[in-house]
């Protein structure tokens, strides 16, 4: 079998797999199945890294039925690269919701199995309904997932979620729904350049990318984040934000490139957009004094950075888009690890109620320290490098505020790392109210500490040896800046 | 060198401190290797290295020494040999320090790193790999370095993001990351329209890596660090890289005014100022770090002034401030080890006690006074030949010299002091003693150096006349020696010397008047409050997201909708009218009635109103589909909003009898919201849709559908086989929400107690009773077997899997209802439903790979039944899911709490 | 043009619903929405085709676009799962919204 025909499976095996899982009854089972479906999808995703590295375009017409009729899956090197790093993700997630027993919970592999597969699914599929489709296989288990436990404080949280995500879901529909009235079609291959000629097009399309924003938390519909996603128990925000935000951002991604062909109209409203979105962020991110409320708050910022990128749309500009969104990925992934190994452990993750962290647990904090300077932008780590591209090719476009921002930006976001530092790390542990007989607080294990070890690890491994993952992004972005590699696969010509 | 730093921690829990000598060893081995090669590059030529890191943006590892470099190598090295011998002796013997050699050693490696780098981006890494290296050493373990350590790293990190842009600005300007080809074409950064911010980034990283004004109050600050920290990175080396930075960029910038004016100005004014805040100490570390502000102040200014004189005295002062600073710092430690303190309130007669410490202090000090026959006056009296030299107005070099007199006249008094304070006086504590030789040796090297090169300066100077030539490009040779003659320059000196004598003889007066010249701000205090005020405009900022009331979250996606048809009734879609009319008389009528509908279920407060209009909306939407040619679709709606009003029935049992009203002015917003997104809905319905011809893809699908798949209910075949992947994920989304139903039910406790009794069937006598289970008896097979019947005639007429599945769900209520408590049967458990309804339709797919793809549909011949399709085995996984939820929401809705009342246990079956 | 009216109608009183205190209110806001994207679906087939796409039994020019009336009859159920949901989450207790405004009338 080709490898084309095996695209599918990166949805159906997840799926599959959730369902054989809620038929096991022993955890241990569960735990198995769920890391063993999530490795060999990240197995297979290295081929297809593999597979699309000269820029080819791995395409299966689901059912095979001829193009422009099938749902095309269609994987070119940005979705190859999307789905492997989703895929590090959630094996990763699992190990550490294993090591903290949120996996025990009949429910929970099932969910995050399901999850990941819309995910994999929306990031491969080229038909925009389908895309729907997925966006909402992925979502419904995240609302689940987010109220898991019961408390009335996650289910005020997941009210605000489902409520706003329910919006953006229509909202999507409905732009879908106006795409197709203009154009007859909801295929990506023969949306190509659509909006970038018709007025009517773009408009339509602009309702598609409305409700992608929303999802992305972008401003000014940013603020249900940072409202809900802390209330969830540590493994699930970590889970989340790595693939839920990041599927709108795809897709922004995806719909500004392939059907607005870059159009440059739209570019000044996005910069604004983004700009926005990241002095927002950051400046929130200050405020708070929960650590995951401040790592909550800076992925609103980090999407900025993101997707400022792909405002200066050429191969520089996207290159640095796509290299960001990898790294930070990774990076934010085992930021929220790594307080969620703190929090699970000490029962907070308030600044102040926490302290001399970096004597107790030096692993953790090296971990910690590594991945916060490397969302900073510090060498040698992935993030110095993701700027640096980001920096260079705003300035290469002449857009010197926006780079001075980013730069500006990151200063604060070194800002609220070091809050995070000096309150959790450094300085001294708390007073013990003297009533209480001195409670010895454990050691915290390995098993919740290594996966944010080893996704730090992978940020410093980016960052020293950045060609490697530059030369792949810069390979996806010129499938994204000129897709007619991509369109042509897609519409099966 | 970054092998040394890794091996250091381990060596370090070897030997404990004694690490220190060799550490000492590998330092002077690498310097020694590098200073063979030496004469090449003092003559004119350079070493170089390259190896591609990054050939994507054109950055390699690229490093160069030349004359400038190997001026810096020589004192990170050598200085650092020193400083960590003397680690030998000052740390504790006890503890372990292994963390604090490989600190050390990975900083050197960075600053090594930063002089030999010739590309800017990697020059770059190893800036910001100082700047963390110093955190952790500031740092120490944690407590009371943390503050300090934070205010520095955020001090000279923003320097570096400074940095950063303004070498990503030169890399753009000049194209490529070169530094070679950088500084080959210094014309091209000038005359570029990015000149200016490029010299004010390089500027700002430079102050704030070398404490200049108005950022100087990180380094006093950093000297909560242990004393061979601060004597290496305060003294020596991190300090100085700032003026590394500026000697490195002078080619494009010196001479221009901005430059010189801001560097000499700044420069300066920081020597002044860090001069009398020096006078002010009586902490002898405090004092030294002052002290190391103001002379980087000379340094820049000197750098500044930017003519060849200029240069070659700054890397000439550069070197003698590293021996005279090194020194005395680490003669200060090891003063505060034996005598317990560094307040010279508290010490005094140290001379008799510690004659070669106090010898050592003295030539150091001498130095930095700027006493003949040492090191330090040369450097400063060629300073003041360099600013006597000033390019400009003729004031401008006179005014230079004078401040630059007054500083030197104020470092001579704390030099002074310090000796004074010390040593001199009476004798306090008899008890101390002279340390040991090994602890003495590394700081006396640098004293003793300081004065024999003084005497013998002119060994530096074909040094110096490389280092020149790099930051000038200029030839020139510089006559270093002890005595020109009766210059002006010699002048001044006799003036500085003067001044300070009498400063220092008066020094009670002084004492007295200083503390009222103290500024009201003070540096750490600026930043303290700038931080407190970053962080309240975050809170600020942050604080609408976390409203907890959807209201606030609600609009924002809303009012970006209005303002996209705000934008498209502007600018026109360019779209065509309609080919043939749209609208057919019946829609009116029903529209009415739906608009009449809509505005009551907006307003009511009645619930039972409420759940009425729904269905009615909702028949009404049924209706719209059926005019609208969409039989299938309309079944499905009707299906749907039966039990959707089944559901809201059974959930609104639980809640307050009526909805809450909002304020008016709540309302009033919400109507105006709604009016606008209706309009522009509305208005984007009409503009953008019915204007075109049948889509491709619609007639192809009406065409081909009977031939590819043997359906003749094209909507079914879309569903099942052209785009199953579609429905297969709508129905893991209908599984989904089961298990949420689940899981959410199970877990939170009710308000409202059980309800026992009768549910919402009739409550009724015996002969009701009779009759609904005949009733019972008799409909429910029936309805069971028509939805099988919906689902198999499904592929060719009206039906399929969910409408069969949703009158089967109908049944399943219709067999409850009349229970007292509805219950459904335990065999009939919603997990393995959708379990096995998801999973079936997944096998269904994963057969179509024998025919190639997934969930391509095969097709077989069956006796008595004709032609089958696997699409039907895919529609009975729809079905049973569809049911699945049916009886999920039936049971988990309908009943008080869940049918297990056990507690929750983890891995519990529902 | 009907459709247009329709849809305007029905997005109305969505939002409306959709901004009012209660969960359950916001639920029947979304269900109206709902209904709205699927009126605007089977407009964007083209609403001057109006028979069903049955092969065979209909003049196929005239029959209707088969295409977005799969889209909505998939996005009912998905909806209709959502829905289900919400309602579970109203019914849990989820009903609670911060008491920020006193209650100028609470009827028994």
């Amino acid at each position: 079998m080709t490898a084309s025909a095996l695209l599918p499976l990166l949805v159906a095996g997840p799926l599959v797999g959730a369902f054989v899982a809620t038929g096991l009854t022993r955890p241990a089972a569960r735990r198995a199945l769920g890391l063993l479906v999530s490795a060999a999808v990240l197995a297979g995703s290295v081929l297809l890294v593999m597979a699309t590295r000269d820029g080819q375009v791995v395409v299966a017409q689901v059912a095979g039925w001829p193009g422009g009729i099938a749902i095309p899956f269609a994987a070119d090197p940005l979705s190859a690269l999307m789905v492997l790093v989703a895929s590090l993700l959630v094996t990763t997630c699992l190990a550490f919701a294993a090591a903290t027993g949120d996996d025990l919970d009949r429910w929970f592999v099932p969910l995050a199995l399901v999850l990941s597969g819309g995910v994999y699914g929306a990031f491969v599929t080229a038909d925009l309904f389908n895309l729907f489709v997925l966006v909402e296989v992925a979502l419904i288990p995240s609302y689940v997932l987010l109220t898991a436990g019961g408390r009335p404080e996650q289910v005020r949280a997941g009210r605000i979620y489902l409520t706003v995500n329910l919006l953006g879901s229509t909202i999507l529909l409905a732009g879908i729904a106006l795409l197709y009235g203009v154009t007859g079609s909801v295929n990506l291959g023969e949306l190509a350049g659509a909006a970038a000629d018709s007025n009517a097009a773009a408009l339509a399309a602009g309702v598609v990318l409305v409700a992608f924003g929303v999802k992305a938390a972008l401003v000014p519909a940013h603020g249900w984040l940072p409202a809900t996603y802390p209330s969830a128990p540590p493994a699930v925000t970590a889970l989340f934000s790595g693939l839920l935000t990041k599927i709108g951002v795809y897709a922004i991604f995806r719909v500004y490139a392939v059907v607005f062909d870059g159009d440059a109209r739209l570019s000044s409203v996005l910069l604004v957009v983004f700009l926005a979105t990241m002095v927002v962020g950051v400046l929130g991110a200050l405020g708070e004094g929960r650590m995951r409320s401040i790592l909550v708050f800076h992925m609103i910022s980090q999407v900025g950075y993101i997707l400022l990128g792909l405002s200066f749309f050429g191969v520089l500009g996207v290159t640095a888009g796509i290299f960001y969104f990898l790294h930070n990925t990774v990076v934010k992934a085992s930021l929220l690890l790594t307080a969620g190994a703190v929090e699970t452990t000490h029962g907070t993750d308030r600044l102040d109620r926490l302290g001399g962290l970096a004597r107790r647990e030096p692993l953790l904090a090296v971990a910690f320290f590594a991945a916060a300077v490397s969302l900073a932008g510090l060498p040698p780590f992935s993030g110095f490098v993701a700027k640096l591209v980001l920096v260079r090719a705003a300035f290469a476009e002449q857009a010197y505020l926006a780079g001075g921002l980013a730069v500006v930006v990151s200063l604060f976001t070194l800002l609220s790392m070091m809050k995070i530092w000096n309150g959790v790390f450094w300085g001294e542990p708390p007073d013990q109210p003297p009533a209480e007989p001195a409670v010895e607080v454990p050691r915290i294990p390995r098993s919740l500490v290594w996966p944010g070890v080893v996704l730090a690890g992978v940020s410093l491994a980016v960052g020293l040896g950045a060609e490697l993952v530059l030369g792949l992004s810069q390979t996806a972005a010129e499938g994204l800046v000129d897709p007619s590699d991509y369109v042509d696969a897609v519409s099966g010509r | 060198m970054l092998a040394a730093s890794a091996a250091a921690p381990l060596l370090a829990r070897r030997l404990g401190r004694d690490t220190g000598f060799v550490l000492a060893g590998v330092f002077t081995l690498v310097l020694g290797v590098l200073l063979a090669r030496s004469p090449d590059v003092v003559y004119g030529g350079t070493l170089d290295y390259a190896q591609p890191w990054i050939p994507t943006l054109d950055v390699a590892l690229r490093l160069r020494l030349d004359g400038l470099s190997l001026l810096f190598v020589v004192l990170i090295l050598g200085v650092g040999a020193l400083i960590v011998a003397y680690c030998a002796r000052y740390l504790n013997p006890d503890t372990s320090h292994g963390r604090l050699f490989g600190l050390l050693t990975l900083f050197a490696t960075s600053m090594l790193g930063l002089v030999l780098s010739a590309d800017v981006v990697l020059l770059f890494v190893f800036w910001e790999a100082t700047t963390l290296s110093s955190f952790f050493l500031i740092g120490g373990q944690g407590t009371t370095g943390a503050k300090p350590a934070t205010r520095a790293l955020l001090t000279t990190g923003g320097g570096g993001l400074a940095l950063l842009a303004g070498l990503i600005m030169i890399a753009v300007t000049v194209g490529s990351t070169d530094l070679n080809v950088i500084l080959s074409d210094p014309q091209l950064i000038r005359d570029s329209e990015l000149a200016w911010p490029i010299g004010a980034c390089i500027i700002l990283a430079a102050f704030t890596k070398s404490a200049q004004f108005p950022f100087h109050f990180w380094l006093p600050d950093a000297m909560v660090a242990i004393t061979p920290v601060s004597a290496y990175l305060h003294a020596a080396t991190m300090v100085k890289a700032g003026i590394y930075l500026l000697l490195r960029f002078s080619p494009p910038f010196a001479g221009e005014p901005a430059w010189t004016a801001t560097l000499v100005v700044v420069g300066l004014f920081t020597c002044v100022m860090g001069a009398l805040f020096a006078l002010q100490q009586h902490d002898l570390k405090a004092l030294l770090a002052y002290s190391t502000v103001s002379q980087l102040g000379l340094l820049v200014a000197l750098v500044g002034v930017g003519t060849p004189a200029a240069l070659a005295t700054a890397a000439l002062h550069l070197f003698a401030h590293a021996l005279f600073k090194a020194t005395l710092f680490m003669l200060v430690g090891i003063v505060d080890r034996e005598a317990g303190s560094r307040d010279i309130r508290e010490l005094s007669g140290l001379r008799h006690l510690m004659p070669v410490t106090a010898t050592l202090t003295g030539l150091a000090a001498l130095s930095m006074a700027g006493i003949p026959p040492f090191l330090g006056f040369i450097s400063k009296e060629e300073a003041f030949y360099a600013f006597l030299g000033l390019e400009g107005p003729p004031w401008v070099g006179a005014l230079a010299a004078f401040t630059a007199v007054s500083g030197a006249a104020l470092t001579f008094a704390y030099g002074f002091r310090i000796l004074a304070g010390a040593f001199g006086g009476p004798v306090l504590q008899p008890d101390l003693y002279e340390p040991r030789r090994s602890f003495l040796a590394p700081a006396a090297v640098p004293a003793v150096m300081g004065l024999g090169l003084g005497v013998g300066v002119g060994l530096l100077n074909p040094l110096i006349d490389r280092t020149v030539l790099d930051t000038r490009l200029v030839e020139g040779s510089f006559d270093l020696a002890l005595w020109h003659g009766f210059t002006p320059a010699l002048g001044l000196s006799a003036v500085t010397i003067t001044v300070g004598f009498l400063l220092f003889l008066r020094r009670a007066a002084v004492d007295r008047t200083l503390p009222r010249l103290r500024l009201p701000v003070t540096g750490v205090g600026a930043f303290d409050r700038g931080y407190e005020r970053a962080l309240r405009l975050g809170s600020l900022v942050g604080r609408p997201a976390l409203d907890p009331s959807l209201t606030a979250h609600l609009p924002w996606p809303l009012l970006a909708l209005v303002a996209l048809g705000v934008t498209g009734l502007l600018s026109g879609t360019g779209l065509g009218p309609p080919p043939a009319p749209l609208s057919r008389d019946g829609d009116w009528l029903l529209l009415a009635v739906l608009a009449l509908s809509v505005l009551g279920l907006a307003v009511t407060r009645s619930q039972m109103a409420a759940v009425t209009l729904l269905g009615t909306v909702g028949f009404i939407v049924a209706g719209w589909f059926l005019l609208a040619g969409a039989p299938d679709l309309a079944l499905t709606q009707l299906l749907v909003e039966i039990l959707t009003v089944v559901v809201a029935v059974l959930v609104l049992r639980r809640l307050p009898g009526a909805f809450r009203a909002g304020r008016r002015r709540r309302t009033g917003g919400a109507a105006v919201l709604a009016g606008l997104s209706g309009v522009a809905a509305g208005l984007g319905t009409w503009a953008l849709t019915g204007r075109r011809e049948r889509s491709p893809a619609g007639d192809f699908l009406l065409e081909q559908s009977e031939p590819l798949t043997g359906g003749t209910n094209v909507v079914n075949t879309v569903l099942v086989d052209f785009r199953g992947m579609d429905t297969w994920g709508e129905v893991t989304v209908l599984a989904v929400a089961v298990i949420g139903l689940l899981s959410l039910l199970r877990r939170t406790t009710d308000r409202a107690p059980a309800e026992a009794g009768p549910g919402p069937g009739p409550a009724g006598g015996a002969d009701n009773a009779v009759v609904l289970r005949v009733t019972r008896a008799v409909l429910v097979p029936v309805i069971l077997l028509f939805s099988l019947y919906l689902l198999l005639r499904g592929h060719d007429d009206p039906g399929g899997g969910f409408i069969a599945a949703l009158v089967g769900g109908a049944a399943v209520a219709l067999d409850q209802l009349p229970r007292g408590r509805p219950a459904v049967p335990r065999w009939l458990r919603p997990d393995r439903l959708i379990a096995v309804g998801v999973l079936v339709a997944g096998a269904a797919g994963l057969l179509g790979y024998l025919d190639g793809a997934f969930l391509r549909p095969l097709k077989t011949e069956l006796p008595g039944l004709g032609s089958v399709s696997s699409s039907l085995v895919f529609d009975v996984g729809v079905y049973l899911a569809v049911l699945g939820l049916v009886v999920a929401a039936l049971d988990r809705l309908a009943v008080g709490r869940s049918r297990d009342d056990a507690p929750v246990t983890a891995g519990d079956r529902s | 043009m009907t459709a247009a009216v329709a849809v305007a109608v029905l997005v109305t009183g969505g939002v409306f619903l959709v901004l009012q205190r209660g969960l359950v209110r916001v639920t029947l806001g979304f269900i109206l929405l709902g209904h709205a994207a699927n009126v605007l679906l089977l407009a964007a087939g083209g609403m001057a085709r109006r028979e069903a796409p049955l092969v065979g039994r209909v003049d196929l020019p005239e029959a209707s676009d088969p295409l977005p009336q799969a889209f909505a009859l998939t996005a009912i159920v998905i909806t209709f799962g959502i829905t289900v949901y919400l309602f579970g989450l109203a019914g849990a207790g989820a009903d609670a919204e911060p008491d920020d405004e006193p209650d100028p009338e609470v009827l028994p």
